[in-house]
This record gives structure tokens, sequence and C-alpha cells, in this order.
């Protein structure tokens, strides 16, 4: 029985392209996931070197984190799905 | 009024009333969905992309996080603190192989007083120095004890015997005044472990 409130159409088949930008996106994010847990676990241990006094383990610990959100803060800026319209900047392209 | 028992042609949106389930909500909204056509379980979903953004955002707190701790104890460890003298209430008459607690330098950091055997007394913050926790005179033993991770620490130098601390306590300088104790100083525990 057809709901009432459903419209559109039903789903297409995927593209080819379509596909590919979705595993581009899965990839980002299992990236960004693995990324978080090693922060998580700088952080920890950047607690523990403070409580500790350990200076010269605390530096390069935190260096590594901001090494960590660099990368995330590249995947998520740069390191996009391309479309035929929208360029990696936002840019949109005039239609042909 | 109740829509339960009219048809879905009658229903105006927007109209008012005491809707009885999701199925009647969705007949009254029908002329507004095929104006204004969106569905309600996907506006619920979060995207890819949205998670995307949240994790880069967390992935920003996590930095924020382990620089503003890291700058936090470099901080402590440059500044000059001076600490006023104390007098320990109550030590005077503490019996040798027993503890005190006490506050010092300030009302929110516990200390603890020990006197041992011999008749001296040794001070000590009770913080453990692996992750906060209050370290206790274990009377039998003679050594202070971390309840969490069962660490222990000297009672006499406040050195690490065993388990996780990487350091010794931090120490409170203490002087006798004429039979009784004054707290005046204190000192972190340097790197050390007592084999």
């Amino acid at each position: 029985m057809d709901a009432p409130y459903s419209v559109g159409e039903a789903a297409k088949p995927r593209s080819r392209a379509t596909r590919g930008r979705a595993a581009l996106e899965q990839a980002r994010l299992i990236m960004l996931v693995m990324i978080n847990v090693a922060q998580l676990w700088i952080l920890a241990a950047t607690v523990e070197a403070a409580l500790a006094h350990s200076y010269q383990e605390m530096w390069p610990l935190v260096i590594a984190s901001g090494i960590c959100w660099l990368i995330s803060l590249s995947i998520i800026l740069w390191w996009r799905p391309a479309s035929r319209r929208y360029t990696s900047t936002g840019y949109v392209r005039e239609r042909r | 009024m109740s829509f339960k028992n009219l048809d879905s042609e009658k229903l105006k949106p927007g109209v008012s009333s005491d809707l009885s389930d999701e199925r009647d909500v969705r007949r009254a909204i029908a002329p507004h969905q095929h104006d204004f056509p969106y569905e309600r379980d996907e506006e619920a979903q979060v995207t890819r992309r949205e998670f995307c953004n949240f994790l880069a955002l967390t992935s920003t707190a996590l930095f924020v996080s382990a620089a503003g701790v890291a700058g936090k104890a470099a901080l402590d460890s440059r500044s000059e603190q001076s600490f006023s003298p104390m007098k320990i209430e109550g030590a005077e008459a503490l019996a040798p192989g027993s503890a005190l607690n006490f506050r010092y330098p300030t009302e929110d950091e516990t200390a603890i007083l020990v006197r041992a055997a011999d008749g001296q007394y040794f001070a000590y913050g009770q913080k453990c120095t692996h992750l906060a926790c209050p370290v206790y005179y274990e009377q039998q033993r003679q050594r202070l004890e971390c309840p969490c991770h069962e660490g222990g620490f000297d009672v006499r130098s406040g050195n690490v015997l065993y388990g996780p601390p990487p350091r010794p306590l931090d120490q409170i300088v203490i002087e006798v005044r004429g039979g009784e104790v004054w707290a005046v100083g204190r000192k972190a525990g340097s790197h050390g472990r007592s084999v």
C-alpha cells in the first residue's frame, strides 16, 4: 500500500561515479576515525606525562597531536570527492 | 476534536488538535508534504559528510586539550610558589605509627602527616603521582599506598616502592616548633624509584 505522503521516485541504480564518491567518503570517514583514536591515546599519554612531570615526553606528544590535527584538517578541506560541477575549492563550473 | 474518525480529504494542515498517532499526523500533513517533500526518517539520519565534519571538530578539540594540559603543566612547573607556614592541628597528639590528614598549602589540596614508630614526622601531598588518587597510610606495612592502581611509597622518603607511579610523592616541608608541627613549604617529588 502506498503511503499518502510518499513522493519522489524509486531508487535508481547508482552510477559508477556515485559509487566512487561513496567509497571515497567512506575512506575519509575511516581515516578520520583512526586519527581520532590516535589523538585520544596521545591525550591520555600527555596527561600521564604531565602528572609525572616528564616534560621531555610531553612536548613530542603535543606535536604528534598537532600533526594528526593537520592531517584531519587536510582530509576535510582538500581531500574531497571531486565533482564535475564543483571544484575542490567549492567553485561551481558553468554548465556547457 | 479528533482527526481519527475523519477522512483524509477533510483534513487540513495546520489545524490544531490532539492527533492520536503518527499515521494521523502523516495523513494530516499530506498536502504540505506534496508541496514541500521531505522524508521524516531521513531527516533524523546523520550523513557520512556530517559525521566527517564532527570527527574533524573532535580532532581539533583533542589537539587543543593536549596542548592545554601540556601548557598548564609547564606553566605550573615554572611558577615560583610562596608558601605561608601553617600549624598542623592535632599533630602533637599523634601517636607513633599513625597518620593525620590536613590541607596544605591551600584548602583544595589535601596532605598526609605520618608519625613513624620512632616518633619522627613525615608529610606528603596526598595525590598519587600516577593518576592523582589519594594515598593513605598502611599501618601494618608502614608505607603509603594508593588504592586505585596499587602503588606504594616509602614513608620516610616518599619514593616509589612498587606500582605504576612514575615519581615520588610531593613532599611537605615541616618544622617542629616547641612541640607544635608546622608545614612551611612544599617540594615536588623528583624522578626516582627506590629499589
